[in-house]
Parts: structure tokens; C-alpha cells; sequence
């Protein structure tokens, strides 16, 4: 995020002069930039890996092999399988954390009673302090466990057959899509309260004058007046497609004692994950990356793009 | 306030039941982790979980606090959160306060050096590699504080915060004399409560929060925070069956995995009260970007 201001220029411009005179403030940036320095820009020469047979012995003299670490993620259906998978569960994500969200809003802003509208709002923005282990552990533990947890008191409840979750791939992408919503919902909601609050009330008054009804206040003033924020919260959103939920995923079906569960929801880090923990297939696992970051790398720029021609302030930078 | 029409009336009744379910939905679990914590582990096999336990029993508690395996992962979690928060905010807003100086040449090549990041990454593998060949971060403590250290995001957002103060302050400052570092302290600090507090308890939670950096790092259970720990719960268990102070009894399995997650989240739920509005400002602040 440069910014434009124009700064005065000493006359003499020269870079030692800069560091006589600002070198408090260059110390100050240090210990931050050192750390990302370490973090993010050291490991860039290690994606060498990606074009390489990596092996331990040779480490990254390991043998050249080309793009086969690429081909062999692309033809082996991998590539497709993970990619749908991880834009499958962040579409699922986007809307309906925000259709959820925005409805639980406009809600509590028509609640007349101050008292049941900040209850309720505590209430959904609980889950934003548990961690993604928590919220996995409630839900593997105490709604979908195989014995009698919450989902099954209620499958037999309307006279169906009790389920042994642990056995049945197929629900899990759901209960992940739920379990995210759970968890992002009240927070996501208060970020469109505080829209919502923003909107000048004058413009309900003239509307009530004229005889609208509130759902008719809703539908003409709310809502258009919250596009821009949810045009741009779904723009972000797109930019961060390839990004799984790793922590989400990992705790729900792979675990440590239920990969079974994961035939429908292997993502993009999942997969990653495995081939550096688990095959130890590091050549595979940097190529995988490489194709994740440079996908993402488009997807976050083409978003900002179109954030910043729609209203420059969002841009992410 | 003016009186309700009767379409207003059944509106907030509609309202009101639709926010009870939503009531339920996300304090149940909550509720029946707890309830059944303390249930005895053959009337929860037999019965289910239940809101009123069939029998109660504290057997599951005596099981997870009979060896110090849990009390000492708070300890590591308590510990990377302190000192991982405390550096963070610290060189965040240090580096922040720099960029936020317009008078400052380099500033915005520094800008573009931490913004690189936050586009464009080498992906796991190499940080991995990077971080266990280079730094040695295998099974080091340093592990879980390190690597989440830097976010440009929080950067970026204490930058933004420190332009709204008047420059003339901190040219004043100097011309007395200060040093940065001491303006920083002593002028800006006191001036900007609100963002390091929001720095502060957001980077807080994510310490306090974080699993995955015990996961791609540590191997020791002695090193293991809450979170993790939570996670090898199982293996948790087995430890605790071999070298806990209860002997060679029959282990309450169920209800252990329950209590441990209630000793896990039950302190979250009771701070929650106390820090939840502090949060929701810290929200406004990060705003949309957050």
C-alpha cells in the first residue's frame, strides 16, 4: 500500500544522508521486516523444489526433472479433484455466511427491545473465540458422534435410523460448510450492523413519512445502501478462493483418526499437507503450492482490480 | 417510541422465535458438552447424551487433571500468548510508526516489502523447509511464536492509525530532542489506546487460538499448547493411562474427551462476557478489511 502523498525533498538526496538523518526510524522498521524477511522471502529460492526430484540426501541438488511434478498433479486428477473441492467449499462459505449474516443483521437492527438484541448478538459471536479445534471437537464429539449426540437424538426424533457419521463421507462437506457458518456468522454480522447503523436515518424517516412499511424499507434502503460492503466482503472473498480452510478440514474429517472421511473435501492444503507430513513427497508438495500461490496471485489482483474501480478506498492496496 | 401497529407486532414475535433457535443452535453443544461432561460413562453409553445426565459423576475431571498433562499445556499456551502478543504489537507498531512518518524517503519500498507478502507466497513447502533447515524450528518453543510474529496486515493497520495523529506532534517531539523509538513510547503510544488495544486482543486470540504451528513443528508433549492438545486427545489419553496417578482403572473414554473439551473452551466462555465488547470495537476499527 504506497501512498501518494508527496513528501518534501531534502536537497540532497543521497542515500547515506537519508540514513544520518532518519536512522532512528530505520531501526524501528528492522525487527518486523527482519522476521518477514526469514519467513516469506528466504523460503522463495526453496521452489526450486518444485522443479526438481527432491530427495534428502541431495536436498537442492536433488535431479531436475521439469514440470513432471506439475504434470504428474495435473494428470493425475489431483489438480481438478482438490481444486473443485476448495472453490466448491469457499462458495458454499461466501454465500451463505453472508446471506445468513445480512439476514441475522437487518434482524437485529429491527429488534425494538435494546436488551434481546445485544443478547442475541453476544450470543452468535460466541463461536469467533473458539478455535477451529474446539469448534471440531464439539462438533465430532457432541453433535455427530455414531452414539447419541445431538444429530442423531434428532434423526430419531422424526422416527429415522440412527447414523454412523464416522462411516458416511458423504455429509461431511455439509457439516463442514455448517460448522464454518457457525463459526463466522456473528462476526460477519456485526461488520453489516455497523453498515447497517451507518446508513443516514433520514432516509427511513422521509420513507416512513411516505407510507413505506418496514419490509419495504428493507428491501429499498437497507440492502442497496449495503452493497458496497457486500460487494466488496464477496470480492475479498473471491480473491481468497484457493485458500482452503485448512484448520476447518483438517480437524473435521482427516484428523488423526478419520481420514476416511475426506473422499469429498481433499483441498488444496490438505493435499499439500499430506505430501509434506505424511508421503513426505516434497517436490509434489511445492509444486502444488506454486500452482496455488500463482492462481491466487491472479485471483487476489483481479479482485482488487475490480474493489478499486468499484471504490478505491476498499482496495487492498 | 411510537405504538406498534399488529403486522409489527407478529413481526417481532417472528423475530424473537427465529433468534431463540438461533439461541439453541449455538449454545446447546455448549451446554450438552457440559452436562454430559459430568455425567457417569455408562449412563452416557447407555442413555446418550442427555441435558439432565441420568447420573452424575466427576470421575471424567479426576481423570483429566490426575497427571499435569493439561495444566501444562495452558502453561505453554499462556506463555506464547503473553510474550508472542507483547512482541508482535510491540514491532508491528514499531514498524508502523516508521512507515506512518512522511518525511521518511524509503517508505514506500518499505510499504511495497511488506505488501509483496501478503499477495504472493512461496507456499508451504518452502516456509517449512526454510523454518526447519535454516532456523531449526523443529520442536523449539520459539516455534509457536516466530512464524506468526509478522502480519503486514497489522502493519498496515497501526500505519493507517498513527497518519490520523497530527504530524506536528511528533515534529515537535523531535525537535526536543526524542528519539523515535521514545516518541513512539512516550507521544504516540498514549495517543493510540484504541488500535493497540485492537492489536493487542486480536493477535491475542489468534496465539491463543493457534494448533497448526504445533503441528508442523512440534513433536514433545511437554511442548504441546491447549490447543493442540485438544487435538492429540487421544493420544492425550493414553498418556494419561500409562503414567496418570489414577493406576490401571477402566478410563471414562467418552466423558474424558468431553471434560477436556469443556476444560478447553468452558475458560474462553466465562472470560467472553468480560472481553466480547472490546472485540466487536476492535471490529469497527479493522473495519471491512479485518
Amino acid at each position: 500500500m504506497p501512498d501518494k502523498t508527496a513528501a518534501p525533498r531534502p536537497r540532497k538526496q543521497g542515500f547515506l544522508l537519508e540514513m544520518r538523518r532518519n536512522w532512528g526510524y530505520y531501526i524501528m522498521v528492522l525487527p518486523a521486516a527482519l522476521v518477514l524477511f526469514a519467513f516469506a522471502y528466504v523460503p522463495l529460492p526453496g521452489l526450486i523444489v518444485a522443479f526438481q526430484q527432491f530427495n534428502v540426501v541431495d536436498a537442492f541438488r536433488s535431479p531436475w526433472v521439469g514440470l513432471r511434478n506439475f504434470e504428474f498433479f495435473f494428470l493425475s486428477g489431483a489438480a481438478w479433484r482438490t481444486t473443485r473441492n476448495t472453490m466448491w467449499l469457499n462458495f458454499q462459505f461466501l454465500i451463505w455466511i453472508n446471506v445468513i449474516s445480512l439476514s441475522l443483521a437487518i434482524m437485529l437492527n429491527e429488534l425494538r427491545s435494546n436488551l434481546s438484541k445485544k443478547f442475541y448478538q453476544n450470543v452468535m459471536f460466541l463461536p469467533f473465540f473458539f478455535s477451529v479445534v474446539i469448534v471440531a471437537q464439539l462438533v465430532v464429539r457432541v453433535v455427530f458422534p455414531d452414539g447419541m449426540g445431538i444429530a442423531n437424538q434428532l434423526v430419531t426424533f422424526f422416527g429415522g435410523d440412527q447414523v454412523a457419521w464416522s462411516r458416511e463421507p458423504g455429509p461431511w462437506r455439509w457439516i463442514i460448510v455448517f460448522s464454518g457458518v457457525w463459526m463466522a456468522a456473528g462476526h460477519q454480522s456485526i461488520i453489516y450492523l455497523a453498515a447497517i447503523s451507518g446508513i443516514d436515518n433520514e432516509l427511513f424517516e422521509a420513507s416512513a413519512i411516505d407510507g413505506a412499511s418496514r419490509l419495504k424499507q428493507i428491501w429499498h434502503i437497507t440492502l442497496p445502501m449495503l452493497l458496497p460492503t457486500i460487494i466488496i466482503l464477496t470480492l475479498l472473498a473471491i480473491g481468497g478462493m484457493l485458500r482452503g480452510n485448512f484448520g476447518l478440514v483438517w480437524n473435521l474429517v482427516y484428523g488423526i483418526d478419520r481420514p476416511q472421511l475426506g473422499v469429498y473435501t481433499d483441498i488444496i492444503d490438505t493435499f499439500v499437507f499430506r505430501n509434506i507430513m505424511t508421503t513426505i513427497n516434497f517436490s509434489v508438495a511445492a509444486a502444488v503450492g506454486l500452482y496455488q500461490s500463482f492462481v491466487g496471485f491472479v485471483l487476489v489482483f483481479g479482485s482488487n482490480w475490480l474493489v478499486k474501480r468499484y471504490e478505491k478506498d476498499y482496495a487492498l492496496f | 417510541m411510537k405504538k406498534l401497529t399488529k403486522s409489527e407486532i407478529s413481526g417481532q414475535v417472528i423475530m424473537h422465535i427465529i433468534f431463540i433457535l438461533a439461541t439453541i443452535i449455538f449454545l446447546y453443544p455448549i451446554i450438552l458438552t457440559f452436562m454430559s461432561s459430568i455425567a457417569d460413562e455408562t449412563s452416557l453409553m447407555r442413555y446418550g447424551m442427555r441435558l439432565i445426565p441420568a447420573q452424575f459423576s466427576l470421575d471424567a475431571y479426576r481423570t483429566v487433571f490426575s497427571d499435569n498433562t493439561i495444566l501444562n499445556a495452558y502453561l505453554v499456551t499462556v506463555l506464547v500468548t503473553a510474550i508472542g502478543t507483547f512482541l508482535s504489537v510491540l514491532i508491528c507498531s514499531m514498524a508502523g510508526f516508521a512507515l506512518s512518518i512522511p518525511t521518511l524517503k524509503y517508505r514506500n519500498k518499505i510499504a511495497l516489502f511488506f505488501y509483496i507478502p501478503m499477495v504472493f507466497s512461496a507456499g508451504l513447502l518452502p516456509w517449512f523447509l526454510a523454518s526447519t533447515q535454516l532456523y531449526g524450528l523443529s520442536n523449539r518453543p520459539w516455534a509457536l511464536v516466530l512464524p506468526m510474529l509478522v502480519s503486514p496486515f497489522n502493519v498496515f493497520l497501526a500505519r493507517n492509525y498513527f497518519r490520523s495523529i497530527p504530524p506536528s506532534l511528533v515534529e515537535a517531539a523531535q525537535i526536543d530532542g526524542c528519539s523515535p523509538m521514545k516518541t513512539l513510547i512516550s507521544i504516540i503510544f498514549p495517543l493510540s489506546l484504541p488500535i493497540l488495544a485492537t492489536l493487542g486482543l486480536f493477535i491475542g486470540l489468534s496465539y491463543w487460538n493457534d494448533w497448526s504451528m504445533a503441528l508442523w513443528f512440534i513433536r514433545t508433549p511437554s511442548l504441546y499448547p491447549v490447543q493442540y492438545m485438544l487435538f492429540r486427545i487421544d493420544a492425550m489419553m493414553d498418556h494419561i493411562r500409562i503414567h496418570g496417578a489414577i493406576g490401571n482403572m477402566q478410563l471414562p473414554t467418552q466423558t474424558f474427551r468431553l471434560a477436556t473439551l469443556f476444560v478447553t473452551l468452558g475458560p474462553i466462555v466465562l472470560l467472553y462476557p468480560f472481553v466480547q465488547r472490546y472485540f466487536v470495537k476492535g471490529i469497527m476499527i479493522g473495519a471491512v478489511k479485518g
